[in-house]
C-alpha cells in the first residue's frame, strides 16, 4: 500500500516535471550563493555580479567575450587629441524597465550618484579620472577628465546606467533593480531564487529569446550537480573543474569553457621578515612549480600564469619569458642562504575558505617544504581572511582574485605605493613611474611596453607569486544554445541564448 | 497554574535578555565587520570610503548605543531592517519561517508518530531477532549525518526517477503536490535520527512499564495485551517521551539548517547562516531573539502537557 502511493507519487512527480518543461522558456539557472543586494554600484561579490551584469544593467561599452572593449548604451564616442574629453553618442530608443526612455541625462545622473559620498560606491574609484560629466543634448554626453585615462573606456564598461530618479536613493535598487538589460526584475525570494522576466522593450532586435532566468540558490555542490542532471536546472555558470569533470559526459549534460580572468595567488607581506627580502619572494617564484599546481589541484585544466592573465591576449607576456617560473628548488635553498634567513623559514600562510585555493595552498606548502620554508597553513572563516588582509595582517596568503580587462586596474591599485589594495606594503620606485605613466598614455605600444616591463619586474620578486589561471567551466543541459562562458563570470551572454525543445 | 505560568513568562523575559546581549557581543565580536564583508577581499576602496559605508549602516556609533537603539526598537515590536538590502526583519522572518515550521513538523510526525508503535513493537518484541534488527536500525540512524544522508537520497532518487523534481521549495498554498514533493526526502532525511532515538526511548521506558505491578494486575484480571500495552504501560511511558519531542523540537532548527543547505530550502537556517557570513547584525540578533522566544515557548508547552498527560503533576 505505502509502494503504490509512492509510487503514485512519484509518476505525479514526473508528469508534472513533464509539464513544466513543454511550457518553460525560462532558464533554470543553479547558483551556490546568493546576492547581498542588487544595486549595480554598491555591490561587488560574483553572485550579485552574475545575476545583474549585462542581464538587468548595462554600460556605456561594454566588453565582449574575448574580453574587448565595444560599444554598449553608447554606440560611439570620440576622444579630444588631449585625451581629456570623451564624447559618448548615445543608442536611441533604449529604454529602462520601467518604460522610461534613457537619455543623457540618466548617463550624468549615474556618474554622479557612483561618485558622491553619500552613496560610498565601492566602484568611485574607477571614475576617479572623471572631472564632470554633462548632458550636451538627449542622445550626448560629454566626460571632462583630469587626466588622460588610458583604462577609462573599460572601467565605464563596468558602470550600470540607472534611472536618474534613483540618483540619490540609497535602497531602492538593492531591492528591485532597474536597468536598461534584456532582462527585468520580477521576484526575489531570498535563499530562495531571483526570476528575472524578458524586457519586451529591449533595443537589440531579436533578443532576448527567452522569457525569463531565474536564479535558484543552491548552497550544496552535490545537489546542484544532480540538479542539472536530472534536468531540474539548465545551467551551473562559471564551475571549477572539480565540479565539471565529474559532470562531463553525464547524458544531456554539455561543457562550456573559457580561460578564466581570475587567478589564484600567494601573496607576500613585503613590510616584514621574511618576505621584505626581495631575495626570498625570489625564492618563492623558484620553489612553486606551477604546472603541479595546475596538474594537481585544477585537474589539469588551467595553465600557470604571471601577473595578467593569458585570456588578455593583447597584454599577457608568455611566462617562458620569467626566469624564475622553471621550477628549481635547488636554486630557491641558494637563494634563501643569500639572503641570510635562518632555514628552514618557518612562515604561515592564511587560505581563504574556497576548496580550489585550499587545494592549491596544500600544494604550494608541500613544494615551499621541499626548498627550505616551513609553512603552516591557517584555515580561516571568509571575514577573518578578509579582516587580515585588509590590515596587512599575515606572513603570506592563499587566494583568488577577480581579474579585469585593463591592465591598470589591477596594478596600479595593487602595486603602487599606498595603492588601496596594496596590502603588501610593497613600494618600488621604478614600478610607481612605470605605473604612472602608463595610465595616461594615449599611445597603445608604448602602454604595452611598459606593462611587459612591469610583468616582468613583478613575476619573480613582487608581492605576489600569481600561480595559475584555471579554465573556467559552466555546465549546461544540451537544449541550451547561443551561451558563451566569459573569462571575466559575467553571464552577459544568456541575451543571445535560446533553449530548444 | 497560573503561578507556574507567570514564573514561566518571567523566565522567557529574562532568557530573552540574556540572549539579546550575548547574541549582540558575539557576533561582534567575531573578525570581520558587516562592510568589510561585503567589499570581500581584493576591492579597491579608501579609507574614506569604508568610513561612509560604516556611517550608512550605523556601524560608526559606539556599540551600547548600538545596543540600546536596536533593544529599545525590539521592545516596541520593531525588529529592525536588515543591513543592506533595507528590508524589515519581520518580513525576513515570516518569509523564511515556513519552510522551516512545515519542515520541524512533517519530520515531528514521521519520527515521533513512528517512533511510538515502533517503540512498542520493539519491546513487545524485546530479545527476539526483530528487536535486535530494529535496534541495530536505530543505531544507524542515530549515528548518520543528515546532511550525509540527504546528499545520499538525492544522489539515489536522481538514478531511480531522474524526473522527480526534489529540490527547491514551492509554497504549499501556490502548489501542494510540488510542495509535499519537495518536502518529502528532506523531513525524512530530519526524521531518522529522531525516530532513531525516540523508538528506543519509548523501548525503554515501555519495557519498564510493563514490568510494574499494576501491569500483572491488569493482565490477572484479564485485560487483553493490546490493551495492557498501548493504554495501561503506554500512557506511564509517554511522560520521558513528550520531554524528549519537546528538547528535539529545539534540535531539529539545528538539523533543519544542515538539512535546508542540502535540499536547497530557504527555510530559517539558511536566513541565519547567511546573516551570520555576512555580518548582517540586525537580520542575525532579531531572528536569533524570535527563534530563542520560540524555543522557550515549546518548553512551555511541553510543561502544560505534563499536567494533561500525568494527573500527579497537577496536585
Amino acid at each position: 500500500m505505502v509502494k503504490a502511493t509512492l509510487r503514485g507519487g512519484l509518476c505525479a512527480g514526473l508528469m508534472m516535471a513533464a509539464l513544466s518543461s513543454a511550457s518553460a522558456q525560462v532558464l533554470e539557472i543553479g547558483m551556490d550563493a546568493g546576492p547581498t543586494g542588487l544595486d549595480p554600484h554598491l555591490i561587488t561579490a560574483f553572485p550579485s555580479f552574475m545575476v545583474v551584469n549585462g542581464n538587468i544593467y548595462e554600460g556605456l561599452t561594454a566588453v565582449d567575450k574575448d574580453l574587448k572593449v565595444g560599444p554598449g548604451l553608447a554606440e560611439s564616442w570620440t576622444v579630444s587629441p588631449d585625451g581629456k574629453t570623451y564624447t559618448f553618442k548615445l543608442r536611441q530608443n533604449v529604454k529602462f524597465h520601467d518604460g522610461a526612455a534613457m537619455t543623457a541625462d540618466d548617463v550624468v545622473s549615474t556618474i554622479r550618484r557612483v561618485q558622491s559620498k553619500d552613496m560610498a560606491s565601492p566602484l568611485a574609484s574607477r571614475l576617479a579620472a572623471v572631472e564632470t560629466a554633462t548632458a550636451v543634448d538627449p542622445q550626448t554626453v560629454e566626460l571632462k577628465l583630469k587626466e588622460p585615462s588610458a583604462p577609462l573606456l573599460a572601467s565605464i564598461a563596468t558602470i550600470a546606467i540607472v534611472p536618474k530618479s534613483v540618483e540619490t536613493n540609497k535602497d531602492a535598487l538593492q531591492k528591485a533593480p532597474v536597468g536598461t538589460g534584456p532582462f527585468k526584475f520580477q521576484e526575489w525570494q531570498p535563499n530562495g531564487f531571483i526570476l528575472l522576466s524578458k524586457h519586451d522593450g529591449y533595443w537589440g532586435a531579436g533578443s532576448p529569446k527567452l522569457s525569463g532566468l531565474k536564479f535558484n540558490i543552491v548552497p550544496e555542490s552535490a545537489t546542484r550537480q544532480v540538479g542539472l542532471t536530472n534536468g531540474q536546472y539548465a545551467l551551473l555558470p562559471n564551475i571549477d573543474a572539480a565540479t565539471a569533470l565529474q559532470l562531463k559526459g553525464k547524458p544531456g549534460v554539455k561543457l562550456g569553457e573559457t580561460l578564466d580572468l581570475a587567478y589564484t595567488l600567494i601573496g607576500l607581506n613585503t613590510s616584514k621578515p621574511p618576505f621584505d627580502n626581495p631575495k626570498v619572494r625570489e625564492a618563492v617564484n623558484y620553489a612553486i612549480n606551477r604546472q603541479e599546481i595546475v596538474d594537481a589541484a585544477l585537474f589539469g585544466a588551467g595553465v600557470p600564469g604571471g601577473p595578467l592573465s593569458p585570456a588578455l591576449k593583447n597584454w599577457a607576456v608568455d611566462v617562458a619569458q620569467f626566469a624564475c617560473y622553471k621550477p628549481d628548488p635547488a636554486k630557491a635553498q641558494a637563494l634563501l642562504k643569500e639572503a641570510g634567513v635562518a632555514m628552514p623559514v618557518a612562515v604561515t600562510m592564511n587560505v581563504l575558505p574556497r576548496q580550489d585555493v585550499k587545494d592549491i595552498a596544500q600544494v604550494v606548502q608541500e613544494q615551499l617544504n621541499k626548498a627550505g620554508f616551513k609553512v603552516e597553513l591557517k584555515n580561516q572563516e571568509q571575514g577573518q581572511f578578509i579582516q587580515d588582509w585588509r590590515n596587512s595582517n599575515f606572513d603570506m596568503f592563499a587566494s583568488i582574485n577577480a581579474g579585469s580587462p585593463d591592465p591598470d586596474d589591477y596594478f596600479y591599485r595593487t602595486f603602487r605605493t599606498g595603492g588601496s589594495t596594496n596590502v603588501f606594503k610593497y613600494s618600488d620606485a621604478e614600478i610607481d613611474k612605470l605605473l604612472d605613466g602608463a595610465r595616461t598614455m594615449q599611445d597603445q605600444a608604448a602602454r604595452k611596453a611598459a606593462y611587459d616591463e612591469v610583468q616582468k619586474k613583478l613575476a619573480c620578486s613582487g608581492p605576489v607569486a600569481h600561480l595559475a589561471y584555471g579554465t573556467l567551466f559552466s555546465a549546461m543541459r544540451d537544449k541550451l544554445q547561443g551561451y558563451d562562458v566569459m573569462p571575466n563570470r559575467s553571464l552577459g551572454t544568456l541575451r543571445g541564448a535560446s533553449l530548444t525543445p | 497554574m497560573n503561578r507556574a505560568l507567570l514564573t514561566r513568562l518571567f523566565d522567557l523575559l529574562i532568557v530573552l535578555f540574556g540572549v539579546s546581549i550575548i547574541v549582540f557581543l558575539m557576533i561582534r565580536m567575531i573578525p570581520g565587520d558587516a562592510v568589510a564583508i561585503m567589499l570581500g577581499a581584493n576591492t579597491e576602496i579608501t579609507a574614506e570610503r569604508m568610513a561612509e559605508l560604516k556611517s550608512r549602516v550605523g556601524l560608526d556609533r559606539p556599540i551600547i548605543e548600538q545596543y540600546l537603539i536596536w533593544a529599545g526598537s525590539a521592545l516596541r515590536g520593531d525588529l529592525g531592517t536588515s543591513l543592506w538590502t533595507g528590508r524589515p526583519v519581520a518580513t525576513e522572518i515570516l518569509i523564511h519561517l515556513w519552510p522551516t515550521l512545515e519542515l520541524t513538523f512533517l519530520a515531528l510526525l514521521f519520527g515521533a508518530g513512528l517512533a511510538v508503535p515502533v517503540g512498542c513493537l520493539m519491546a513487545q518484541l524485546r530479545g527476539g531477532a526483530a528487536d535486535v534488527a530494529m535496534r541495530v536500525g536505530a543505531i544507524a540512524g542515530l549515528t548518520i549525518p543528515s546532511f550525509w544522508l540527504g546528499i545520499v537520497l538525492i544522489v539515489v532518487l536522481a538514478q531511480v526517477a531522474p524526473g522527480f523534481a526534489s529540490l527547491g521549495y514551492v509554497p504549499f498554498s501556490e502548489d501542494p503536490v510540488g510542495n509535499l514533493q519537495r518536502m518529502l526526502l528532506p523531513s525524512f532525511a530530519l526524521a531518522l535520527p529522531i525516530l532513531a532515538n525516540l523508538s528506543r526511548l519509548v523501548r525503554s521506558a515501555m519495557l519498564d512499564a510493563l514490568g510494574q505491578d499494576y501491569i500483572r494486575t491488569a493482565r490477572a484480571k484479564g485485560v487483553s495485551e493490546r490493551r495492557v500495552v498501548y493504554k495501561h504501560a503506554l500512557r506511564n511511558a509517554l511522560i520521558p517521551f513528550i520531554t524528549s519531542v519537546g528538547i528535539m523540537t529545539g534540535y531539529l532548527l539545528g538539523g533543519a539548517i544542515v538539512v535546508e543547505q542540502v535540499f536547497a530550502i530557504p527555510g530559517l537556517g539558511r536566513l541565519i547562516l547567511g546573516a551570520i557570513a555576512e555580518r548582517n547584525y540586525p537580520l542575525i540578533q532579531s531572528t536569533i531573539l524570535v527563534v530563542t522566544a520560540g524555543f522557550v515557548l515549546v518548553n512551555f508547552i511541553v510543561d502544560a502537557l505534563y499536567i494533561v498527560i500525568d494527573p500527579r503533576v497537577r496536585a
